[in-house]
């Protein structure tokens, strides 16, 4: 049994031993596995649906005498059907990483255990990064949890084995996951931390959540002009991809500030990189793994330097021993 | 005006914890008494002040205040009483007469303006009437919590633990107004309290609660006749409530 | 002295709209709503005179091809069209706003640990229960009529779109079907802020519930990805079709309130996509109204239940 002297692991100890028996982040977490069981057993289920129809239309038409190469074969991409698990991930990890910050500052408001803690040899930095490790692996912990459970039902839904290099993909989504969830845990142990009113603390997580979670994303979405008619105003029109860039071109600023309400939101970037990686994006489906992650590259720094910005605003405000009562 | 105001029949209590509260109760308190209810902490006062004031349904037995029962009348009971539970609380948002203005609404009190104003005269308090009760001190905000409760001049007032953190000015204040009240306008007090010295100063008649059961029930001058002073009260209390501190807080 | 008028509830009423305004957290989403509204607004012309011009241009490129051009579609759509993100806001920020506004309306009155003054009054719990469900509809119909109000500014300020009274019914049709839907939540913030022990999990109950409703029922139902019930189009698109679908839009229709009320608001706002068919075992309107008898009941319940020997939460 190690002797944990530095205090950063002692309080990251003591945070996940905490979070531990207080029961509803792990609920949370819980009702997250729920949701991705959901959408995964969906998935492949809406999957079976069109091999089924496929085939039944393939025979008819070989019974007719006609080729069947006038109707496109389904085609089977297992970490496609995580489509509906990441987007999950974005809603409901980003609800994980709130309620996991809110809890690890608000425990210690109203117990004046923090003018205990500060009253021993343990730096203001120290205390932080220790509530920010033991965060993290409880993130963590969660997040691998469900991405195994997740990778085990694809292999068994498809009935395929996953390729060492599908793996490695979940494993890096996982790791950029515990990053996206780390934005919102920050987030959540900030605001209790410095809200006036602790309760109110949630209430304003909340709402930063709905503001970049959905709202940013919906609005990004909704601007964008082939989503404004059911199936697609360039389809309709019968216009060509290339005139389709062409007349596009000519609505730039438009275009820009679409782009640019979808880009201050994380989870954006967070869907762009999973799509691409796990090849849930038609253009990048069966692509290596290398160019996608050099392509991407902007995503990554993009939520490296959220995490950054932060860390740094939260490192660099004192504690306020006066905030650390419970009103 | 019935002369019996409270009447407690068998009254026990025992919460779906499965802790029993009360056990066979039964006390009465005449028009016009200064009631002083003694026990140790978790003896069953408390409970016994919630059942008389409608906030909680008893197990079984029966409890009437003026006539009515608590649990056949709660409103009958509500117009009779005034309430002032320990630490009492009231919107920390609004001013002391915004606070009064509301609950005297809910009691139906007409000219309320002009009783308001009577009321905080009676207690000294004009000067409060327009700050935020959220800047006053535990004793201000008894104060008004008092004001509350006999805004609508009830026969009946209870009080659960009154000079729980006050000091003793404070103490001293609240032990006057609870005798002028008395006196004035003749309204019975209820009052639970561990402070032995605060009885003898206040009270008519005593009860003394142990682990849920009555085990005294006297008037001041009969205990004073027969023990003297009041160190002599104190005594009285621990001989008949012989608990082990460390039970007490259970 | 005493005299039993103004009622009771109508006491309550007034006293918790007067406080209930100060709650920050409730300006917060208040404000939030009616930044969307603005939003939604400004979206629906945005987007729309995009699409227009967009049209314009392939027109130009397609007669010079020699191509046939194909009739504007928007021109197709009714002028309700332009409110389609409404719906979508209201399914979001809209049952949020009711859910924190039920939960505080009750939350206030516990925190301030005015409970057992309130239970000693000669008040009945059901006047308490009624003045705070009044407040709760009160709050909402205001948000509500201030959403309606901007949109028929936006009809009235915009070129180009005429509306029919049919049209008119219709918007009205579609606000009082929203408010019912904020409703729903707003009950349901009303019964776990009244039943809950905790603060914190008072206020996350009914948040989960929203997740379900909106993200993880209309999944099931049609294989509907959570983001895609972001959004107004795809948030109506079919489901495919296996018995698997049918059976669960069949039995987990009738409780997919979030699903109701978007097949609800794109009847009324004329954007059902063509050849939509509700699979659910009952209509979308029974959805709304049992969810809502239901949560009435419970929050009457739950009110006349509490605690108020005490009434403020653990911590």
């Amino acid at each position: 049994m190690a002797d944990h002297t530095n205090p950063i692991l002692v309080i990251a100890e003591k945070e996940i031993g905490d979070t531990w028996r207080d029961r509803f982040v792990l609920i949370v977490t819980l009702f997250l596995v729920t949701a991705a069981m959901t959408a995964l057993v969906v998935g492949a289920i809406a999957l079976k649906t069109d091999v089924t129809t496929y085939n039944a239309a393939r025979a008819a038409l070989l019974a007719l005498g006609k080729s069947a190469a006038v109707i496109a074969k389904p085609e089977f991409y297992p970490l496609k059907l995580l489509r509906g698990f990441v987007e999950h991930v974005e809603i409901i990890g980003a609800v994980i990483g709130i309620l996991i910050g809110y809890r690890a500052a608000a425990n210690e408001r109203g117990r004046q255990t923090l003018a205990l803690i500060m009253t021993r040899p343990v730096g203001r930095i120290q205390f932080l990064l220790g509530k920010i490790a033991g965060a993290l692996a409880l993130i963590f912990i969660g997040l691998t949890g469900t991405f195994l459970l997740a990778g085990a039902s694809v292999s068994l839904l498809g009935g395929v084995v996953l390729s060492l290099n599908d793996v490695l993909r979940l494993i890096i989504v996982d790791l950029l996951a515990t990053a996206y969830a780390l934005i919102f845990f920050l987030i959540g142990f900030m605001a209790a931390l410095w809200a006036k009113k602790l309760p109110n603390a949630l209430l304003v997580a909340f709402t930063v959540w709905l503001t970049v979670v959905l709202i940013a994303p919906q609005i990004g979405d909704t601007m964008d002009p082939d989503n404004q008619v059911a199936g697609g105003v360039f389809a309709q029109l019968h216009v060509t991809k290339a005139q389709e860039h062409a007349i596009l071109a000519s609505f730039s600023t438009y275009e820009t500030l679409r782009n640019g309400i979808e880009i201050i939101s994380p989870t954006k970037h967070f869907e762009r990189l999973t799509f691409a990686i796990l090849g849930i994006k038609n253009i990048y489906t069966g692509k290596a793994l290398s160019p996608i992650l050099i392509e991407k590259t902007g995503d990554i720094i993009w939520l490296i330097s959220v995490i950054g910005v932060l860390l740094l605003v939260l490192l660099s405000r004192p504690l306020d021993p006066n905030r650390l009562s419970k009103e | 005006m019935p002369d019996t105001v409270i009447e407690i029949v068998d009254l026990n209590k025992t919460y779906a914890s499965g802790h029993t509260a009360l056990r066979n109760l039964t006390l009465e308190v005449r028009q016009g008494e200064v009631f002083g209810f003694l026990g140790h902490n978790g003896a069953g006062k408390t409970t016994t002040i919630h059942i008389l004031t409608t906030l909680m349904a008893p197990s079984s037995g029966m409890a009437k205040i003026c006539g009515h029962s608590v649990e056949e009348a709660p409103n009958e009971v509500r117009r009779h009483i005034g309430y002032v539970p320990e630490n009492v609380r009231l919107y920390d948002t609004m001013t002391a007469r915004a606070n009064l203005r509301f609950f005297g609404r809910l009691s139906g009190v007409e000219n309320l303006e002009r009783r308001i104003d009577e009321t905080l005269e009676f207690l000294e308090s004009q000067h409060l009437a327009d700050r935020l009760v959220g800047s006053f001190s535990k004793g201000l905000r008894q104060r008004i919590g008092l004001a509350q409760a006999i805004l609508h001049r009830p026969a009946v007032l209870f009080l659960d633990e009154p000079t729980s953190g006050l000091d003793p000015l404070g103490i001293k204040t609240l032990r006057d107004l609870i005798v002028r009240l008395n006196t004035e306008f003749g309204t019975t007090i209820f009052m639970n309290t561990h402070l032995i010295s605060e009885i003898a100063k206040t009270c008519h008649t005593i009860g003394v609660l142990n682990q849920g059961r009555l085990v005294f029930n006297d008037t001041i001058t009969a205990v004073s006749e027969r023990y003297g002073d009041d160190a002599a009260l104190e005594e009285l209390y621990l001989s008949i409530t012989p608990v082990a501190r460390k039970d007490e807080a259970a | 002295m005493m005299t039993t008028s103004p009622s009771p509830a109508r006491i309550v009423l007034r006293h918790s709209l007067g406080t209930v305004v100060r709650e920050q957290t409730v300006a917060i989403i208040a404000a939030l709503f009616v930044a969307l509204i603005f939003v939604s607004a400004f979206l629906g012309w945005s987007a729309t005179s995009t699409v227009d011009a967009i049209y314009k241009s392939a027109a130009v490129y397609l007669t010079k091809q020699g191509m046939a051009v194909p009739p504007n579609p928007l021109l197709a759509a009714s002028p309700l069209y332009l409110l389609r993100n409404m719906a979508t806001y209201v399914s979001l920020i809209g049952s949020l706003a009711g859910i924190v506004i039920g939960y505080q309306l009750i939350a206030s009155d516990r925190k301030a640990g005015v409970m057992p003054l309130i239970g000693t009054r000669p008040v009945e719990r059901r006047a308490y229960a009624l003045g705070k469900t009044a407040a709760l509809v009160s709050i909402l119909c205001g948000l509500v009529a201030f959403a309606a109000l901007v949109s028929v500014a936006t009809f009235f300020i915009l070129p180009g779109f005429h509306l029919s009274a049919h049209d008119w019914v219709k918007l009205f049709g579609f606000y009082a079907v929203s408010g019912l839907y904020m409703l729903v939540f707003g009950l349901l913030g009303l019964t776990f802020g009244a039943l809950s022990r905790s603060e914190t999990v008072g206020l996350l109950i009914p948040i989960t519930a929203w997740l379900s409703f909106t993200f993880i029922l209309p999944q099931l139902t049609s294989n509907i990805n959570p983001v895609a019930s972001l959004n107004p189009v795809t948030a109506l698109t079919a489901p495919p079709s296996s018995t698997f679908f049918q059976l669960t839009g069949l039995l987990l229709g009738p409780v997919s309130l979030a699903e109701a009320y978007r097949t609800l608001a794109a009847q009324l706002l004329d954007m059902l996509p063509p050849g939509f068919a509700d699979r659910a075992a009952i209509s979308p309107w029974a959805t709304l109204l049992m969810a809502l008898v239901l949560l009435a009941l419970a929050a009457r319940s739950a009110l006349s239940r509490m605690d108020m020997t005490r009434g403020d939460y653990n911590g």
